[in-house]
């Protein structure tokens, strides 16, 4: 059912100079011609437009500008990741959904992405401003053959693709310990990275992103106006969803494979070139104490190395720098 | 080297299996883990070498909860432990900080007196912004919780303490 409309897609838009006839499609796809327009049907829903020219066929002369499932698997070139995409227009959260979603056995590389969000989730259930289309509210949920201990590096590895996705759009960008990115210094994307686990086997991770994308500066919420950006504020451009969410998933599916394949040493190397504020001194803050020393770089498992004042060195796994 | 999840994946299988003494080299690195008696590890060089590093506080208090807390660890299979009031102990799967609540104005997930089943989530451990929520993984009731919120936790280390039904 969604492949025979995918591939209704296709032909109608590898036809997009010409004409395609009711009946070769119909005979393409092996189905009755009164099916092919119920498919065509269903595709205008989703706000493509496909127009019949007696005597020559079918045409699709618009393509949908706002997301949805199909829209979104189509032109997705991935091997595994996000060949089940679940678009709400209005969620309280993508991660809500996902760690239910995951919780009832939804399988590996499944894709949750809003238009909005009610409730969109920060870390300690801060909350995150999610703005309908104003961005890219998604979800991922991940099945990783690791070990609980080595989970925490998805989230760098997570950091280095936004990173690299943004990088090839020549905007320039740091990530902030372990997984913030910023471009000049201010917020533009978070990654919120949830896990069940057993002692020595995971259950299931869901992999939260929220990317600023279409803001202005005015739209952020007075709490976080002075620490928030978007892609527009940075560019001064209007930035497609969809064709950054292709970006973002096909790359991801490109780095998580050679992650389980040989390890984190590449994404660790990546990450360092990234790094915010490496080699400076910045103000640390953990649940029990605050206080000032030189970021070294990261370890070997994601863990950040710090100096001390005092000179000493000290390897952190759970902390937050201030900026 | 040993990576030391790998010297605490070996130390675990050796716990559970009929092996008495096991040792391993390679590169310069021996490692030999000994199960009788009180010394559960008799010389592990690379997991001292290791350890300062991932056991993050400095404050010597801390370091002497989880160095107490991890002695605990080891001898859970020496008769001694029967003089507990539980006997399942929920244990971190990774490093991180422990938290007892969603967010510092909710609830706490749990607390002692609390019955709780195999997929009641009782804490949260976070390392590196990954949330982990760890379930109890048995039936029963919180006799003992036995870390702080916000507290540093190593792996394997005991968080509470669970009687079974």
């Amino acid at each position: 059912m969604e492949s025979t409309r995918h591939r209704l897609i296709e032909l109608l838009a590898n036809s997009q100079s010409s004409y395609i006839s009711g009946q070769e499609l119909s005979k393409k796809l092996n189905i009755s011609r009164t099916a092919v327009w119920k498919h065509m049907k269903e595709l205008e829903k989703d706000g493509y437009k496909i127009e019949a020219f007696p005597k020559k066929g079918y045409q699709i002369t618009q393509f949908p500008d706002k997301l949805s499932s199909n829209t979104l698997l189509w032109g997705l070139h991935t091997n595994w990741l996000g060949k089940n995409i679940i678009h709400k227009t209005k969620l309280n959260s993508t991660q809500i959904l996902g760690n239910q979603l995951a919780a009832e056995g939804e399988g590996h590389g499944t894709v949750i992405i809003a238009d909005e969000q009610t409730n969109g989730r920060g870390r300690m259930e801060r909350s995150w401003y999610s703005a309908r289309d104003k961005g890219i509210w998604m979800s991922i949920i991940l099945r990783p053959g690791l070990l609980p201990n080595q989970a925490p590096q998805l989230t760098l590895l997570t950091a280095t693709v936004l990173a690299d996705v943004l990088s090839q759009k020549n905007i320039s960008v740091t990530i902030k310990w372990p997984n913030d990115i910023l471009i000049n210094g201010k917020k533009a994307a978070g990654i919120l990275t949830e896990m069940q686990a057993e002692q020595d086997q995971i259950k299931y991770v869901v992999l939260g992103i929220g990317l600023n994308l279409n803001q202005l500066q005015s739209e952020f919420p007075d709490s976080i106006k002075d620490k928030a950006t978007s892609l527009r504020v940075e560019t001064n451009k209007e930035w497609d969803r969809k064709e950054l969410i292709h970006g973002i998933l096909e790359h991801f599916d490109t780095v998580y494979d050679e992650y389980m394949e040989s390890g984190f040493e590449n994404i660790r190397l990546k990450w360092v070139s990234y790094g915010y504020k490496i080699g400076e001194a910045v103000d640390i803050v953990t649940p029990k104490e605050n206080w000032s020393a030189t970021l070294v770089g990261i370890e070997s498992d994601g863990a950040l190395i710090v100096r001390n004042q005092d000179g000493s060195t000290e390897v952190l796994y759970s902390a937050e720098i201030k900026w | 080297m040993l990576k030391i999840q790998e010297i605490h994946e070996l130390i675990k299988r050796i716990d559970e299996s009929s092996i008495d003494e096991f040792e391993f080299e390679s590169n310069g690195t021996k490692l030999s883990l000994k199960k009788n008696k009180e010394e559960v590890i008799a010389q592990q060089p690379a997991v001292n070498t290791v350890q300062p590093t991932t056991s993050v506080p400095v404050k010597t208090e801390d370091s002497a909860d989880i160095e107490q807390v991890s002695d605990t660890n080891t001898s859970t299979e020496q008769p001694s432990t029967s003089t507990k009031n539980y006997d399942y102990e929920i244990v971190s799967p990774m490093v991180g900080t422990f938290y007892s609540s969603p967010s510092p104005d909710k609830d706490v997930f749990v607390q002692v007196g609390d019955k709780v089943k195999a997929d009641t989530v009782v804490c949260i451990v976070e390392a590196m912004k990954l949330f982990n929520e760890i379930e109890a993984e048995t039936n029963g009731e919180i006799v003992e919780v036995l870390v702080e919120n916000g507290e540093l936790v190593e792996y394997g280390q005991p968080l509470f303490g669970v009687k079974t039904v």
